[in-house]
């Protein structure tokens, strides 16, 4: 006799991509609007981007209930935060928080593939890339998504990340100025929008840097 | 285990100003053991038409010995080479003949048709053609490929620019791709020589 297998999933993907570039006093992160179930889209102008802090900004793409959940988690507890030190979360101190509350649902994780994006204490760009389950690593750039595996060699070929063995440590931020960063954002998704049929209709970009966070919005395709 | 993964394999070939490339890995694994380090994906079927077969290692080679059997066969008959158009037809056509029982293969085509002008072209293990004008791609880092070459490809490239935008785009993908890699083969062909070039990149 043969183990019974569920015909009913609890998770869906509704696909897309994000990205998170690091600078050495900006940090760019951006995903699509697209939210997609199997071949049909649900909406074009769905934000996978949530403000976590003052200086903390997380893109998240896969199932975007688990996300919507995953982000009142993370609400709630830096309220707490707040009110029992008197202070905004530190962008590393809500990557670790991130980490923690991924591995809580170990055995029934959150179906949330993460991007955090922000500055660290020093002003410096930081982003972190996370996993299902809340493994995580403080990278110069990263994607998630749908649309990563397309997006990321390309990434590789122009950001040229050192590695983080490398000793002595070398800085992982990109020397590109800000407005570099951006086109390179904009390309990548446009041309992971030509390829995979999950990534498309806008680009929402959120950029941190010592002036505070601002948002723009770019058409991508919408087929 | 999947089949189309038991060997590991990156394929593209890319179009530019009356000439074009094709490029591979040089890996051939068997899961995670790495074989050989120096595996030719890439054939030349006559000086004008080049192809390359990703997937299973021992399907590529057997469909490239029935291949060139019939391309002899057919210079002998005919008294000329033949058009890459028809030679995309003929594999087309032999995949299709194991329809229920099929070769594990992705082939890319790449060859120089009338009055010089590039062709390209992949197919499915069973046949169905895919023509393109700019750029094709294959293989266990196929993915990449098509993220690679789609942000890096512009049209009517000469060939020397047409060759660092392949290998760039080949040595990026096959860098993200565990199963692909130690080095690369590329091949750049215009109407009076064919140039191939070694590309060392990560060797692991």
């Amino acid at each position: 006799m043969t183990k019974q297998q569920a015909n009913w999933s609890p998770y869906d993907n509704n696909g897309g991509s994000c990205v998170a570039i690091a600078g050495a006093d900006y940090c760019v992160i951006a995903a699509d609007t697209r939210m997609s179930t199997g071949y049909n889209i649900l909406t074009r102008e769905y934000s996978k981007i949530c403000k976590l802090a003052d200086k903390c900004v997380m893109a998240s793409s896969g199932f975007q209930a688990d996300v919507r959940a995953l982000q009142k988690q993370l609400a709630a507890r830096h309220l707490i935060y707040q009110h029992q030190h008197n202070k905004q979360m530190s962008c590393p101190a809500m990557a670790q928080l991130l980490s923690n509350t991924l591995y809580y649902k170990r055995f029934f994780p959150y179906y949330s593939f993460n991007v955090l994006g922000g500055l660290d204490n020093e002003g410096k760009g930081c982003v972190l890339t996370y996993d299902a389950v809340g493994s995580y690593e403080k990278v110069g750039y990263s994607s998630q998504g749908s649309g990563s595996t397309l997006i990321m060699p390309f990434l590789d070929n122009q950001l040229k990340s050192p590695s983080p063995l490398l000793l002595p440590a070398q800085d992982a931020v990109t020397p590109l100025v800000e407005a570099e960063a951006i086109d390179l954002v904009k390309t990548v998704f446009a041309s992971a929008s030509e390829r995979d049929i999950y990534t498309g209709d806008k680009l929402e970009l959120v950029i941190i840097n010592a002036a505070g966070i601002r948002r723009e919005y770019m058409e991508l395709r919408k087929d | 285990m999947q089949i189309f993964e038991y060997n590991g394999s990156a394929l593209v070939a890319m179009v530019g100003k009356n000439c074009f490339a094709i490029a591979s890995d040089r890996r051939l694994g068997v899961q995670l053991q790495t074989i050989a380090t120096d595996f030719q994906r890439i054939s030349k079927i006559h000086d004008r038409v080049f192809l390359g077969l990703s997937g299973l290692a021992t399907d590529a080679q057997t469909l490239y010995q029935r291949l060139v059997f019939r391309h002899k066969l057919y210079q002998l008959r005919e008294e000329r080479d033949m058009k890459p158009e028809t030679f995309a037809n003929l594999v087309s056509a032999l995949l299709y003949e194991k329809r229920f029982g099929p070769y594990f293969c992705q082939p890319v085509i790449a060859g120089l048709g009338d009055e010089d002008k590039p062709f390209i072209c992949t197919m499915d293990s069973i046949g169905a053609k895919e023509l393109a004008k700019d750029f094709v791609v294959a293989g266990t880092a196929s993915e990449f490929l098509y993220g690679a070459c789609e942000s890096m490809f512009k049209e009517d490239m000469e060939p020397e620019e047409l060759f660092e935008t392949v290998s760039q785009a080949l040595l990026s993908s096959v860098d993200r791709d565990c199963l692909s890699g130690w080095g690369g083969h590329v091949y750049v062909v215009t109407p009076t020589e064919v140039k191939e070039r070694i590309l060392k990149g990560r060797m692991d």
